[in-house]
């Protein structure tokens, strides 16, 4: 599941016309790494939320920047499972 | 205040000197919108102004939700500025550039996010929506783009608000708040919904077998206007700080006015008073009598009610038929909206430089009603000194603007407003 996550992440920067050169799980999301800017940090989050139907509060949204590619799509396999175990 | 470079994108060229000789020559813009395009079925003649790449002016990064109108106007401001020689920081501080750009913002664009927001709803809404349509936001990535940092807006006045940002830049020199101000506007109305309001409210030309002959300003067939796209962006500059950079000076504005109808929301008052009352104003405001206007370029959108009004305006202002020649260059170009106030002043400097006035096109049959001194037919060659260009636009929001011809010596130009 992280892997098809990891996936979905890198072709969304991609369609968001981000360069994936050298991104992998450890780069952080932000622009210490990806350079993902806040309302492309966003369009990321939507992109996620419309994808797997999950959803970040204001709390997580804000945290995205901070995040590398491997801690986002962990979260977003946990919130996964957790929804559809539930 | 001097004109020092022009950049224009229109239906009919984006130069100034190509959007000019398309007007001597009666070179249209208008076409039917093709099977392929949103517009086929719902409008008959359209005026399409050349395709932008938004990566030729914005990073990919931004270009990729970002409204044509303001791809337009950045790439109006590029061209304006090269035009001028100017680069912000190296021969004008950021702090003293100024920008008016206006327009009715990215309404296309937030067309498409209402139908997203439609079919998928909140998720189908992208968070770029306002830096990509808000009305603000081709001054703003114009002054992002730059480094301009000197006051920066834009005005609300539909179709005089390109005209009008004119204006107002000659205001931001004349109190000593800038040495340059970029000044025009951008309109990109070429979407459905809006033709489909133009078209609902019969204000659009139609049944015409030859899309060019459908804008047709004073025409006694006229019967509505032709909705196009565009932009436009003059340098205007205080004449000190020109000289002082040995820049090319285009023209002088030596004055404007703004007045309202208080009439109507779309309908302009018939007896065409308060239009009248914005044109001796201008020539108040910059020093002129009537008889010193050498060259009148009308708003005249072909529209049965606004060309008649305008007409009477003119009548009212010289006192009867004798008027300086008139034309109304929307004809070629269609109406495109607040953009056409810049891309007409632009036409008529170039019109003083070049000693030719441009045609109505398709004026085959002016109403012997309102009598003006019309051009139609072909360009009329006349030395002209100073220009007067009417927009008007819905909210009964009158604007204009006089310009002045700086002589062949830009050395040796007379004092300005």
């Amino acid at each position: 599941m992280k892997d098809e996550i990891r996936q979905f992440l890198l072709q969304s920067l991609k369609e968001m016309n981000y360069s994936t050169d050298g991104i992998d799980d450890d780069t952080v999301l932000g622009p210490a790494g990806a350079d993902l800017q806040s309302l492309a940090l966003a369009e990321l989050a939507v992109r996620v939320e419309d994808q797997y139907g999950v959803r970040f509060n204001d709390d997580e949204a804000e945290m995205l920047a901070g995040m590398t590619v491997g801690e986002f799509a962990e979260l977003v396999a946990d919130r996964t499972q957790a929804s559809s175990a539930s | 205040m001097a004109v020092t470079g022009i950049g224009l994108v229109s239906p009919v060229g984006t130069s100034a000197a190509e959007v000019f000789d398309a007007a001597c020559e009666g070179r249209s813009g208008a076409v039917r919108p093709g099977e392929d395009h949103p517009l086929h079925g719902l409008v008959d003649v359209v005026a399409f102004s050349p395709e932008i790449e938004a990566t030729s002016v914005l990073p990919a990064t931004e270009a990729r939700f970002v409204d044509r109108a303001i791809v337009m106007a950045l790439r109006a401001a590029e061209d304006a500025l090269a035009d001028a020689g100017l680069e912000v920081g190296r021969n004008v501080a950021p702090d003293r550039i100024a920008i008016v750009v206006s327009g009715v913002g990215g309404l296309g664009l937030l067309e498409e996010q209402v139908l997203q927001y439609g079919r998928k709803g909140r998720l189908g809404v992208s968070p770029y929506l306002m830096p990509g349509v808000l009305p603000n936001m081709a001054a703003a990535r114009i002054a992002i783009k730059f480094g301009i940092q000197g006051y920066t807006s834009s005005v609300g006045t539909a179709c005089a608000a390109g005209a009008q940002s004119v204006g107002e830049a000659l205001r931001i020199l004349r109190a000593d708040e800038a040495d340059v101000v970029l000044a025009g506007c951008s309109e990109a109305p070429l979407f459905p919904t809006f033709a489909a309001a133009f078209g609902n409210a019969r204000a659009l030309a139609h049944g015409w077998a030859e899309p060019t002959d459908a804008s047709r300003p004073f025409d006694r067939r006229r019967n509505g206007l032709v909705l196009g796209e565009g932009a436009g962006i003059l340098v205007l500059e205080r004449p000190e700080h020109a000289r002082a950079r040995g820049a090319r000076r285009y023209a002088d504005v030596l004055g404007w006015a703004a007045t309202n109808d208080a009439y109507h929301p779309t309908t302009p008052r018939p007896d065409g008073s308060a239009a009248a009352r914005c044109m001796s104003q201008a020539l108040r405001d910059a020093g002129l009598a009537p008889g010193d206007i050498g060259y009148l370029n009308a708003h005249g959108t072909s529209t049965k009610a606004g060309d008649a009004a305008e007409l009477l305006a003119i009548r009212t202002v010289y006192g009867g038929p004798d008027t300086p020649p008139v034309s109304s260059t929307k004809g070629v170009t269609g109406h495109m909206l607040g953009a056409s106030g810049v891309i007409e002043a632009a036409i008529g400097i170039l019109a003083m430089q070049r000693g030719l006035l441009p045609p109505t096109h398709n004026l085959e049959d002016p109403d012997p009603d309102t009598e003006v001194d019309h051009i139609r037919k072909a360009a009329r060659p006349a030395q002209v000194q100073a220009v007067l260009s009417n927009s008007f636009g819905f909210g009964g929001h009158n604007v204009s603007l006089v310009l002045g011809n700086p002589g062949p010596d830009p050395g040796a130009e007379k004092s300005t407003a």
